[in-house]
């Protein structure tokens, strides 16, 4: 058929709009394009700033724009800016890494296993949801001096991945557990009678349909330690060891080492790993693997 | 392989109760074996301590004579398929069927070998390298199935296979199982609760209901001679008509005296033992004749007509409101409303105990 005479028809599925509905329709876009501005205006500005000669100690808006990188070269000669990266690089892919490793076995087990305190456990864990992760300086306080004596290698990075892994486990056992409950038994079953043994069921058949929400965990568990401030703040006390919010801090806070458009070139870069890693997942995030394994 | 199953029983978790009991069972080699009842009976975890999914309470699992008890699945030499074809999502039709071979670490000539055997057996070769979400129902079933022939294992265990397939296609599988387990040569242990399933394909019928082995036999003996209520009520489509009376003098008076019937002289020797007492009488739809006798005869009003074409299922009301189903060819020409007279053949009538359930003759 002709687009023209596709014209008079009204191929929408939904009812025609009224007046009404046009006018609140319009509100809608009209508060969205806000939204966005509020979203967008921000970025912008470090994007500019941080490529901006003419900016000095504290980020000016409204002045006259020089493209330069100066801001860039500033971080990495004369901070420790790529220790910091370092830093949190190591700290956040350790997080991860024990996180998922953790995460498997509970998330499995709490779905497929029936034992004895079962129920209390989980119901435990969702109660530990409610202590705020800050809570966890306690615990280092009391850990540290023991864990020190015996181990004295035991540094204060390593406890920060604890503490970040540890807060972790117990939110994303929950997320898992449902997930894997979503997986019919006989699935495990079928792999059973095929030869497999409990680990070889999770690892050969379970864990390739659970991937996209090992995805999702694995990369909620890398961001943590780029956005978290006051843990490493409070636990790291040599400014060689700072992740990139604490070491990035240290360019705002103190009026003699005053370089704001240096943060924002700072805040910049650090996004970078993270949106690798969102590439690198992309294809696991993408769910919707399990259907096609029963009948439907 | 035989499998004996020798008093067995299971309890589950936290129930009060056993689930099944006291279940005694020969299957011999090379049988299929249908294990049919109605849903909640037992059936399928019997089959699952069979496989070893579920552990066994009580008695011994035999295995041609070998103590199978503690035995891990994959070591009991078992194949199974499953209600939800249970296919690895996330792996091609071909890495499905490989599965099991792969992981018994056999060569890979022989599992491709063995692949592509049961492939062309199923007419599935075209499928082989699709993931399980981009074929059809019917062919994920042909998968399941191969998965479990590739490991020509000594025991097929199948639970309703077949449950999740159109009408259509259910029937043309059901020829293909059959032809299947002769091809195979194995023993076949099939969980159902579609009675045309088991009667179609079975060597032999396990009926069970409440945790109980009712009867076990081959599928005209359920037809022909069902052992108690339960069975005759449970197998045929339409269902036996069941009348309840009286025997007194050799015949048997149904209540609200609806007719009597005087059995043929076998039955009527059974039956001696029985005067005086209640007994029930059951009767399958085509063993009513058409028009009027002197003797056994029964008067109805019809009440609803199916008319299936090669035959007909009359609907028929007694004057006291009792209902029975007859069927007749289906050129014969009946309307609703109408009283029509039909006597009953005495070979076709099972007589069972009231006080027991079970069969009389």
């Amino acid at each position: 058929m002709s687009a023209k005479k596709d014209k008079g028809l009204y191929l929408s599925d939904r009812p025609p709009l009224t007046t009404l509905k046009v006018i609140l329709l319009g509100i809608s876009y009209i508060l969205l394009f806000f939204y966005v501005f509020i979203v967008l205006w921000p970025l912008s500005q470090i994007l500019f700033t941080s490529f901006n000669g003419n900016q000095g100690s504290y980020i000016q808006i409204g002045g006259t724009y020089e493209f330069s990188t100066k801001h860039f070269d500033y971080l990495f000669q004369e901070t420790y800016f790529l220790n910091w990266v370092l830093n949190t690089i190591v700290i956040a892919l350790a997080t991860a890494i024990l996180t998922l490793i953790f995460v498997s076995f509970t998330g499995y087990a709490y779905s497929r296993y029936r034992f004895k305190g079962r129920k209390a456990s989980l119901m435990a864990i969702m109660l530990i949801q409610t202590i705020p992760t800050f809570a966890g300086i306690a615990a280092f306080y009391t850990l540290h001096s023991i864990v020190i004596s015996i181990a004295p290698w035991f540094s204060r990075q390593l406890f920060l991945i604890l503490i970040y892994a540890g807060g972790g486990i117990a939110g994303n056992t929950f997320i898992l557990k449902g997930y894997i409950d979503s997986i019919s038994t006989e699935l495990d079953d079928a792999a059973r009678i095929d030869g497999c043994g409990n680990l070889q069921v999770y690892r050969l058949i379970i864990m390739p349909i659970v991937r996209p929400m090992l995805a999702v965990i694995a990369l909620w568990s890398f961001i943590g330690p780029f956005l978290d401030f006051m843990l490493p703040s409070i636990l790291l006390n040599d400014p060689k060891t700072y992740t990139l919010a604490t070491g990035l801090n240290t360019l705002i806070t103190d009026q003699y080492n005053m370089h704001q458009p240096v943060f924002a070139a700072g805040g910049l870069l650090t996004a970078v790993p993270i949106i690798i890693l969102f590439i690198a997942l992309q294809k696991q995030l993408v769910s919707g693997l399990a259907s096609g394994a029963v009948k439907g | 392989m035989r499998v004996e199953l020798v008093n067995i029983g299971k309890k589950y978790e936290g129930r009060e109760n056993f689930t099944i009991r006291h279940i005694d069972l020969a299957i011999e080699d090379k049988d299929f074996c249908v294990i049919l009842g109605p849903s909640g009976c037992g059936k399928s975890t019997l089959l699952r301590m069979i496989a070893g999914l579920n552990s066994i309470t009580e008695g011994d699992l035999l295995f041609d004579g070998k103590r199978m008890n503690k035995v891990e699945p994959k070591d009991r030499d078992i194949a199974m398929v499953f209600q939800s074809y249970a296919l690895y999502p996330h792996m091609t039709v071909y890495d499905n069927m490989a599965f099991s071979l792969k992981m018994r670490k056999e060569k890979k000539t022989v599992i491709h070998d063995r692949v592509k055997e049961a492939a062309e057996l199923l007419q599935i070769t075209e499928y082989l390298y699709s993931k399980p979400s981009e074929i059809s129902g019917g062919q994920r079933q042909r998968v399941a199935l191969g998965r479990a022939m590739v490991r020509k294992a000594g025991v097929f265990l199948l639970d309703e296979p077949l449950s999740n397939l159109d009408a259509k296609l259910r029937e043309h599988m059901r020829v293909e199982l059959v032809r299947l387990h002769k091809s195979l040569d194995t023993t076949t242990i099939y969980v159902t609760h579609d009675q045309t399933e088991a009667m179609t394909m079975a060597t032999k019928i396990v009926l069970l209901e409440d945790g109980k082995v009712q009867q076990v036999g081959a599928p005209s003996e359920f037809y022909d001679r069902p052992q108690n209520l339960f069975v005759a009520g449970f197998i045929g489509s339409p269902t036996m008509n069941i009348f309840h009376g009286l025997m007194k003098n050799g015949l048997f008076k149904a209540d609200d005296d609806l007719f009597t019937v005087e059995p043929n002289e076998q039955d009527k020797k059974k039956l001696q033992a029985y005067d005086g007492k209640r007994v029930a009488l059951g009767i399958r739809s085509e063993r009513f004749l058409a028009g009027e006798a002197p003797k056994n005869q029964i008067t109805v009003k019809i009440d609803v007509i199916e008319m299936l074409g090669k035959e007909q299922l009359l609907y028929c009301e007694f004057p006291n409101g009792k209902e029975c189903v007859i069927s007749e060819p289906g050129y014969f020409e009946y309307k609703v409303d109408e009283a029509h007279n039909f006597h009953l053949d005495t070979a076709g009538l099972h007589f069972f105990s009231e006080e027991t359930s079970e069969r009389i003759n």
